[in-house]
Order: structure tokens, then sequence, then C-alpha cells
């Protein structure tokens, strides 16, 4: 049972990533679509944060906060261990 | 981000052999953020009852991190499929448009060779391959090398988490959980278009995402969030 449920995993998120390739690419591609297509990946990337956004623990929010700003500033690496070490600190130190 | 900057001095396209050491030197800081979730996704789901050997199983034919997670929240003895799948198939929607925006770049590739390489688009390849794809085309060996690292660092780290699982116990105590975050904030940053193009979908994606996690089921926070976006962005492109 539980291998035949990772299996049917495997085959959704495959579908998923040959369903654009071979439905979307033999239409040509409008204007608007053009335009929405360019925004999806940041507006996909975002929601899938958005647990993180609403945990509620004040802690959390901050580490985030700071996270965000390191990327406006720092490389890859950098942003990282930034915000690992600020989520670190901050929880011991923000109760909530 | 470590860009290489050893450009050739002579016309001559760059081999395939430093094609795919500089995808490994580009995708390394990624590749390692991906350990921590890694050893994390790996534990949890020995707690839920996976053995060690079908976490490895499961990252390396799904390899989705996000699915995955909530594949594990969502587990139980037996599983619940339907459920599962579907919660699968909506995080994952994502790739729908991730693929089509990457198409017109594998047409240059039989179809065989482009069904085989989208077995690997995960979200952070799709990205890292389709900045290089804007300043240089297409390349095989790179998009190989990046794949390739992600890949196995991915269903290696989660394959050492179910083995360690059960001595590590809580890793996002220490703060590790943020990595996650932080990879997608740079990741956005280079998706910036200004504040009208980019800026206000993304927050209103945010907005909306955060209120479906709140109050709808499990699993529909992206498709909420991300349509949201998109139908400001269609709105936006009015003639």
């Amino acid at each position: 049972m539980i291998i035949l449920t990772i299996i049917f995993m495997a085959l959704a998120t495959y579908s998923t990533r040959i369903g654009g390739y071979l439905i979307l690419s033999r239409y040509p591609v409008s204007r608007r679509v053009a335009r929405m297509m360019e925004v999806a990946p940041g507006c996909i990337l975002i929601s899938v944060l958005a647990p993180d956004f609403a945990s509620g623990r004040v802690a959390d929010l901050l580490a985030l906060g700071v996270t965000m700003l390191a990327a406006l500033r720092f490389s890859l690496f950098y942003t990282v261990l930034i915000g690992i070490g600020s989520a670190w600190l901050l929880r011991a130190w923000v109760p909530v | 981000m470590v860009m290489s900057v050893n450009t050739c001095a002579d016309d001559a396209p760059p081999g395939a052999a430093s094609e795919f050491w500089r995808a490994v030197r580009t995708s390394f800081p990624v590749a390692m953020s991906f350990i921590p979730f890694g050893l994390v996704l790996g534990a949890q789901a020995r707690m839920q009852h996976l053995s060690s050997w079908q976490v490895p199983v499961m990252t390396g034919l799904n390899f989705g991190g996000g699915s995955e997670f909530a594949a594990i929240g969502l587990w139980t003895s037996p599983p619940h499929i339907l459920l599962i799948v579907s919660v699968t198939f909506l995080i994952n929607s994502r790739h729908l448009l991730m693929g089509a925006v990457f198409a017109p770049y594998l047409n240059k590739l039989s179809r065989f060779k482009a069904l085989v390489c989208l077995f690997f688009m995960c979200d952070e390849a799709w990205a890292l391959s389709l900045s290089d794809c804007k300043k240089r085309g297409f390349s095989l060996p790179y998009y190989t090398g990046v794949a390739g690292m992600l890949y196995f660092n991915w269903v290696l780290s989660t394959f050492a988490g179910a083995l360690l699982g059960p001595v590590l116990g809580d890793v996002t105590r220490y703060g590790f959980d943020m990595a996650f975050p932080a990879v997608f904030f740079v990741l956005l940053k280079g998706m910036w278009k200004g504040l009208l193009f980019s800026g206000l979908p993304w927050v209103v994606s945010l907005a909306v995402a955060i209120t479906a996690y709140l109050y709808l089921p499990k699993g529909w926070y992206v498709p909420c969030g991300a349509l949201a976006g998109l139908t400001l962005a269609w709105w936006q492109a009015r003639a």
C-alpha cells in the first residue's frame, strides 16, 4: 500500500512536469498568457512560502524579515546562513 | 550566487565537461541547502512508519520536496492514496506552468531526452537552468550538472535522515528550516521586474495563499495563491 501510494505520487508529479511541455508548447502564446507565464514562477514560489508566514510565531516572522533583507543584499550562501542563524537566535530570545 | 567567469578566449563553444562543472559549482550552495530539509523529511517519514528504504524510493521517484513534506504530514497507516496523490498533484501543479515556460528551450532536444530532463525539473533546477538559458541558451551538460547535483543530494540526504532520524530529534529547533525561505527569497530577487510587474502580483499571491492556508483544506494554498497573482497579471496586461 505504501509503495502503491508512492508510485501514484510519482506519476502525479511527473504528469505536472511533462504536461506544460507536451500540451502548452503546441499552442501559440498570446501576449496576456506570456505576461502571466512571466509572473507565474514568482507567484507560485511565494505561495509555497505561505505556511512559513502563517505560523503566527513572532520569532519566525522576524526571522523571515531578516532573511528577506539578507536576500536583497547577499548571495545565496550567506542568505541561507543568515536565515538559519537569525531563526535559531530569535527563537531562543523571542518567547512567542 | 557563485557564477563562473572563466570565459573562453576563442569563440569555440564551451566543452561538455566544463559546462557540467560550471553547473556543479553554481548549484553547490542550493544543493547544500537541501541537506537539512532532506534530514528533516527522512526523520519525519520514519516517524510515520515508512521504512528507511522506502524514503529514498519516494524521494527518488517523486523528487518534489514540498509535496513530500505534505504527503508525510498527511500519512496514515494505511495511507489515504487519493488524498495524498491529489495533494501531491496540487502542490506540484506549478510545474505545469514551469514546464511551459521551459518548453521553448527544450525544443532543441529530442522528445525522449526532453521527457527525461523534465523528470528532474524541481523548482531550483528549473530556476537555475532557466536563468542560464536566458543568458546562453539551453545546455544539456549544464542542466545535467544542476539537476544531477540537486537530485542526488536530495535522495541521499533524505535517506540519511531516514537512517539517522530516530537519533536526530527536532531539527527545526536550530533554525535549519529557514534555509527553505532563504533559497526562495534569493530566487525571487532574481525574478524581480519592478513593483507593478512583479511586486504587486506576488503580494496578492502571498496574501491569498496565507488566507487559503489558514481556512482551506491542506494543499489548496499553492494553486489559490498562484491563481490570484496570475489573475491580477492577466488583468494588468489588458490591451
